[in-house]
């Protein structure tokens, strides 16, 4: 082995050249033009001040999508060549300050951003040898990894007509086509329909009754006997994984109101769901995120999550940490059982048990009650009245009382109940009387006793704040330490930190403490801290970001009303696929079925991801015909997602499976066509803005680089190969509303793709309100816009196709959006003297009726209107019997160069820097265990007992990782970060119309943790799920380690 | 071993001789179809004609008028150094990555590595990162072993690499104390798979030679040449701050000339808390951590 070799004796198949790989025109890889470039040469005429790319004639500001954060970026090209992306100085997400928007392009072209690791590697996520160039038609069984490349135009054929398509290789089964799932296409049928089962879900409306209103369209009904299951239409299920702003309305569009279907799903619950559901109920539906004001904040409590790798995000989120440390004595407590890099840096390191999160939350609450450490003066406003008196721009529901019935909090009392106002008045005890309060009432202030636990007529009355006080009081500090793993001592110094700085601190979490089966309580508990101190709104305080100007309409100044752009729009009705948004009580299946029902209902949550591909396969509340699966990966990326390969294996469960995916990756190997897509460099699209940042900003998503999909034809129109091209292709073949020409209304088309995402960017040009315009582009700027675009193709920039998307007299104003990427408000603006300017100004709900009142559809037992701990349970809330033979708990986390699962295509990072993920492990439990450093493990878990995996294409993994044994690891628990460890994603061999495409093994290595985590002991098909929140479970699973 | 920091390419370099008659060295800028008529900087205006910062309070900017005022006076009154201010480092290693992407580099390349220690024992353990330029030495070690002279001290305080001259012998990569030195083999990250795609052998930007590292030339520099950081010579020279710093999420890092004494670097270099690393060496480097 030469020098060259031993240094890079990891690397797999480096000894190959290109030329032994048989090359495919399906993929990227091998089609590449031959460059006219000189090797090795240096240009005579390089000269400083003529840097490449610092002429803006070679830049485009844009939003990445390595993360979802979607930080905004400026991408450099060099020949044609994509060759830096860099953060842009315009956006707040990535300058402190950022630069005002006024700024010509061409002045500040040597202005750059901060931009993480992560999108600097995006590159390599556009320019990676196995994405896909032609549509893919399997030839052999799902997850042969054989394919066809067929042509765009008989791939829509197929599945638009359906048919016997795999007849081909001897299987004669009929696959649905969109023809037929498509049933209902009347749009005033559908609205008729929908009402009428909706009653008939509800009890008011017979089955009998409505099947003889709609005799002659029973056809159109997934079941005639279950009219309020909706029409066939829903058996179309958009599966989208990560979808943004911009084809997230698209998405809505062409499933809902252009097919039909309710099923339209993103993948948040298995990122940080019962977070946004905590806060979403906590606000009474006001906020489902809200972030501490770093800039001003003198003590952050980071829980189970950080400012310094994920998050929402680092880019945005760091330095005002950093610079707050270093320059005015910001302080911070990390909760977290792994030392994250936050943790390293942080005044506190508190490493809590996983899963114990809610019990420390009430432990930090029980000490604040106990010390008198609360804003008292705040939570005494029962009304909007009192909360002015007090300059508070919020208050909260903690006096009001509710009735405590069956040792529960039921539901807040009406002041009708108590004789002392009406049925839509709250009461309160002032002084021992009661009174009645109007939430929203901003001319008679009351104040409102705090702990309240009163008999009235034979009611008992409690205030929220007394509920809370109880579920806190109810075990003791040492119980509390015995529970989470953190002393009593450590509880008491933070909590009294987080209490000595007035409105000024607070507590920010995401994903660790609520990715738990009682992540909504847990995630609830944690934010009722900040309730506590009534640091809402407030400089320094809590606050709900600056927003955005509204892309897709709804606000007066909105050139284009998307809402009302959609003539012939049908209606969909029916409960989703994953029962999300919707009540068991309200279907007939509840009244014939009864509890516990086969699966659970969520009508608090959405987005469910783990929960779309069981609930088609299993047929529950109907079966699905048509899973389109978009930048998603739910093998991989679900926690026991490994358990829906057998699923998606079988047409019989999933009748028709298409992907649509860049590359072939951990669940599209299983598909039956794969659509080739681009990358968020190729594309377009309007992500928002994180409530990090405090002040107004719209984020917009542009080609900045030459397609490598296929140009295809639809129409007369051009465009490259992707979802929406797809989109577009599939309405206007089966006529479906909302595509093609006068899609929006007279004169308004939709063939391209900018017809829909420029009229989005023009909305963010004029402004929310008349008048609120930004400045015309100069003539210079109108060539620039053109010249930085000379090397995308005509199927992608067509001046005159832009310029055709918006109305003449925006255009202008488009280019100067364009040339920024965005609009943004002023660096500060985000303030108004003590206050944050943009306020959520409304009452915080200490208790929540809605919760309060609602059944678990697996036990018919009532949630809980207050924060409480009780452990981790399954789907139908009995406690997990765990632990035994498996002794670890496992967690997960982010690398800050590592954002999902396409990042192992970036070799910057994921081959330079960690070749693979180890498990970390604490000292004491590797010097128990007799472990080195880097010894290898085998991992095993009552989900994967043998610590192997079949990935139901033959092969079989092994879990076995090295380990990193660490001092910054919580004793009992191991971590594996997310984000290596794949099966396919370019890391297997393929074969494409007979050549094998091989595999990169560098993407193969070291482990996904995810299909070692539990499967519900009631459900058996899915991970451990928050009944409340819907969260997946990631942080509940015990493994054993054993050396190997 | 100083030379003029200006120095100007010469005609018979290493490439020309190993490669004579390849093609003409005019070919490379804009030598490509379709290319639009570039912006022209006396049309439009460039950064370097912005000496005020675009929006005040932030270090970047303030750096960025410090940088446009040094490169107002001659190269030889010019000292670039960086600091890094460890308390506001993350450990993110975004400089890492923007380093490569920015310099184009190879495997086994990367002039800026972030280094991770974990400092005590459960639970009271804390996390210390250092980032790892190179330290451009005003006493460099390195230089001196160069038996062809291919690396030198320059004037305003970089310690350059000349691919042409370099033979690729690595003893400087050996005589440098803090590991800043890396070799070229001539690899490329997409080896091994369908195709090494275009980002890879676009122009590297160092030095300003915009030199092109294609698959199809096996020995043309920088291949087989010892590389290194040089602050972003390339970026600094054009009114750009180097990228690691650009890309710094945590704020951390600072360059900028230490003749002037406005500038933000040499406020930063009077503060107690500096330090150099193996300052025993007598290396005197231009890199500072404040700790």
């Amino acid at each position: 082995m030469s020098k060259k070799d031993a240094r890079n004796g990891s690397r797999p198949a480096s000894a190959m050249s290109r030329r032994d790989w048989i090359k495919s025109s399906a993929f990227v890889g091998g089609c590449a033009a031959a460059s006219t470039l000189v090797p090795g040469a240096r240009a005579a005429t390089a000269k400083p001040g003529r840097y490449e790319l610092n002429k803006p004639e070679n830049v485009i500001y844009s939003s990445c999508l390595q993360c979802h954060v979607a930080c905004q970026i400026k991408a450099k090209t060099w020949d044609g060549t994509l060759a830096k992306v860099d953060g842009s100085p315009y956006s707040p997400l990535n300058a402190l300050p950022h630069i005002p928007f006024e700024t010509s392009p061409v002045d500040a072209v040597g202005v750059d951003a901060k931009l993480c690791a992560k999108g600097q590697s995006g590159i390599q996520t556009y320019y990676d040898p196995y994405r896909i160039r032609t549509v893919l038609k399997r030839v052999g069984e799902r997850g042969s990894g054989e394919w066809e490349s067929i042509p765009f135009d008989k791939f829509i054929d197929e599945v638009t007509q359906g048919g016997k398509l795999f007849q081909g290789i001897g299987d004669s089964r009929h696959y649905p086509g969109f023809d037929e799932v498509v049933a209902l296409r009347d749009a005033d049928l559908s609205k008729a329909m929908a009402a009428d089962a909706k009653a008939v879900g509800k009890g008011d409306m017979s089955v009998a009754a409505f099947q003889q209103k709609y005799a002659d369209h029973m056809d159109k009904l997934i079941d005639p006997a279950h009219p309020d299951l909706g029409p066939k239409n829903n058996g179309f299920v958009f599966d989208a994984g990560r979808i943004e702003h911009g084809r997230k309305e698209l998405m809505k569009w062409f499933t809902k109101q252009s097919v039909g279907s309710p099923n339209a799903f993103e993948h948040t619950t298995i990122c940080e769901q019962s977070h946004h559901i905590a806060y979403d109920e906590m606000t009474g539906g006001n906020n489902h995120h809200m972030k501490p004001d770093l800039q001003n904040a003198e003590f952050v409590i980071f829980w189970g999550t950080g400012a310094y790798t994920a998050n929402f995000g680092l880019t945005p989120m760091a330095e005002k940490v950093t610079t707050g440390k270093v320059d005015r004595g910001l302080k911070t407590a990390v909760i977290d059982p792994r030392l994250s890099n936050d943790a390293g840096k942080a005044d506190w390191w508190l490493p809590v048990k996983p899963g114990a999160d809610g019990a420390l939350a009430l432990a930090m609450i029980r000490w604040m009650l106990e010390n008198n450490r609360y804003d008292a003066q705040y939570l005494a406003n029962a009304n909007k009245a009192a909360a002015a008196e007090d300059g508070e721009p919020t208050w909260t529901n903690g006096t009001h009382l509710v009735k405590f019935e069956d040792g529960r909090g039921a539901a807040r009392v009406s002041a009708a109940e108590v004789g002392v106002g009406s049925e839509d008045q709250y009461v309160v005890s002032v002084g021992g009387d009661l009174i009645a309060v109007t939430e929203d009432d901003e001319d008679t202030p009351v104040h409102g006793d705090l702990f309240v636990d009163a008999e009235v007529g034979g009611l008992r009355l409690k205030s929220a704040l007394d509920l809370l006080r109880v579920e806190a009081m109810s075990r003791t500090q040492e119980q509390y330490e015995a529970i989470t793993g953190v002393p009593e001592r450590q509880v008491a110094e933070v909590a009294r930190e987080f209490t000595s700085h007035g409105k000024r601190a607070v507590v920010e979490l995401y994903r660790g403490p609520v990715q738990h089966t009682d992540g909504y309580y847990a995630g609830s508990a944690i934010i009722a801290m900040n309730v506590l101190i009534g640091n809402a709104d407030w400089k320094g305080g809590l606050q709900k970001g600056g927003g955005h100007w509204h892309e897709f309409g709804g606000k007066s100044g909105n050139v284009y009303q998307f809402a009302d752009m959609h003539p012939g729009a049908l209606k969909a009705f029916g409960p989703t696929m994953t029962r999300e948004k919707h009540r068991y009580e309200d279907y007939t299946l509840f009244r014939e079925e009864g509890y516990p029902a086969k699966r659970p209902w969520y009508p608090f949550s959405g987005n469910i991801y783990q929960e779309i591909i069981p609930s088609f396969a299993q047929g529950y509340p109907y079966p699905g015909q048509i899973l389109f699966l978009h930048m998603g990966t739910p093998a991989l990326a679900s926690p026991a997602g490994d358990k829906v390969i057998a699923m998606l294996q079988d047409p019989d469960k999933v009748p028709l499976f298409i992907s649509c995916d860049i590359v072939i990756g951990e669940t599209t190997m299983y598909a039956d066509y794969v659509l080739p897509d681009l990358t968020y460099m190729e594309r377009w699209g309007t992500p928002h803005v994180t409530p990090d940042v405090t002040t107004m900003t719209s984020k917009v998503r542009q080609p900045v680089a030459k397609p490598l999909t296929e140009d295809v034809t639809i129409d007369g129109e051009t465009m490259p190969i992707s979802l929406e091209a797809f989109l577009i292709a599939v309405a206007k073949r089966l006529g479906l509303s909302g595509f093609g020409d006068d899609a929006f209304g007279p004169g308004m088309h939709f063939n391209r793709p900018e017809d829909w995402h420029l009229k989005a960017i023009a909305n963010i040009a004029l402004g929310d309100k008349p008048g609120e315009v930004v400045p015309d582009a100069s003539p210079a700027e109108h060539d620039l816009l053109v010249k930085s675009r000379r090397h995308l193709p005509p199927s992608v920039f067509d001046l005159a196709a832009w310029k055709r998307a918006v109305r003449p007299e925006e255009w202008s104003k488009v280019v100067y959006v364009l040339n920024r990427g965005g609009r943004y408000a002023p660096f500060g603006s985000g303030y108004s003297g003590d206050y944050m300017k943009r306020k959520m100004g409304t009452m915080f709900h200490l208790f929540v009726d809605a919760v309060a009142a609602q059944r678990n559809s697996m036990s018919g037992e009532y949630f809980s209107g207050v924060p409480e701990y009780r452990g981790q349970y399954d789907a139908a809330g009995a406690t997990l019997n765990r632990g035994g033979a498996y002794p670890y708990l496992l967690i997960t986390f982010k690398e800050a160069f590592g954002g999902h699962s396409r990042t192992i295509s970036n070799y910057w990072t994921n081959v330079a820097m960690m070749p693979e993920n180890m498990l970390w492990i604490s000292a004491k439990d590797a010097a128990r265990l007799g472990l080195r450093q880097f010894q290898e493990v085998r991992l095993t878990s009552p989900a994967q007992p043998k610590g192997t995996l079949d990935v139901g294409d033959g092969r079989t993994l092994d879990f076995v990782a090295k380990v990193d044994i660490r001092e910054g690891m919580l004793p009992g628990t191991v971590g594996l970060s997310w984000h290596y460890g794949h099966w396919a994603y370019g890391s297997n061999d393929v074969v494409v119309d007979g050549s094998v495409i091989k595999g990169d093994a560098r993407r193969a290595a070291g482990l996904c943790p995810n299909p070692l985590m539990d499967v519900d002991p009631i459900l058996k098909d899915v991970c451990l799920t928050d009944p409340v929140g819907a969260s997946a479970s990631f942080f509940d699973t015990y493994v054993n380690v054993t050396p190997v | 071993m100083k030379r003029d920091s200006g120095k100007e390419p010469r005609d018979s370099s290493r490439r020309d001789f190993l490669h004579a008659g390849a093609a003409s060295l005019a070919a490379i800028v804009g030598g490509f179809a379709g290319k639009a008529a570039a912006i022209d900087r006396d049309e439009v205006g460039h950064i370097l004609d912005h000496p005020e910062p675009f929006v005040e309070g932030g270090a970047q900017e303030r750096m960025r008028a410090d940088l446009v005022r040094a490169l107002a006076k001659p190269t030889s009154q010019r000292r670039w150094i960086m600091v890094m201010d460890l308390q506001k480092c993350i450990g993110c290693k975004a400089c890492t990555v923007a380093c490569v992407a920015e310099n184009a580099l190879p495997p086994g390349v990367a002039y800026r590595p972030v280094t991770q220690t974990e400092v005590g024992e459960f639970p009271t353990v804390r996390l210390q990162f250092l980032p790892r330029p190179c330290m451009h030495c005003d006493n460099p070690p390195c230089t001196s072993v160069c038996p062809v002279g291919a690396t030198y001290k320059r004037d305003d305080g970089i310690v350059a690499v000349d691919y042409d001259d370099c033979i690729g012998c690595r003893y400087c990569i050996t005589a440098c104390p803090y590991g800043a030195r890396y070799f070229d083999f001539g690899e490329y990250y997409e080896d091994g798979t369908p195709e090494i795609m275009s980002y890879e052998t676009r122009p590297s930007p160092e030095y300003s030679e915009d030199r092109v590292r294609l698959v199809s030339d096996h020995g043309a520099s920088p291949k087989g040449n010892v590389r290194k950081c040089q602050f972003c010579l390339h970026r600094v020279e054009d009114g750009s701050l180097p990228a690691c710093l650009a890309t710094c999420l945590g704020g951390a890092t600072y360059f900028g000339d230490y003749a002037d004494r406005e500038s933000l670097v040499r406020e930063l270099v009077g503060e107690d808390r500096v330090m150099r690393l193996k300052e025993e060496l007598g290396t005197e480097p231009s890199v500072y951590y404040l700790v």
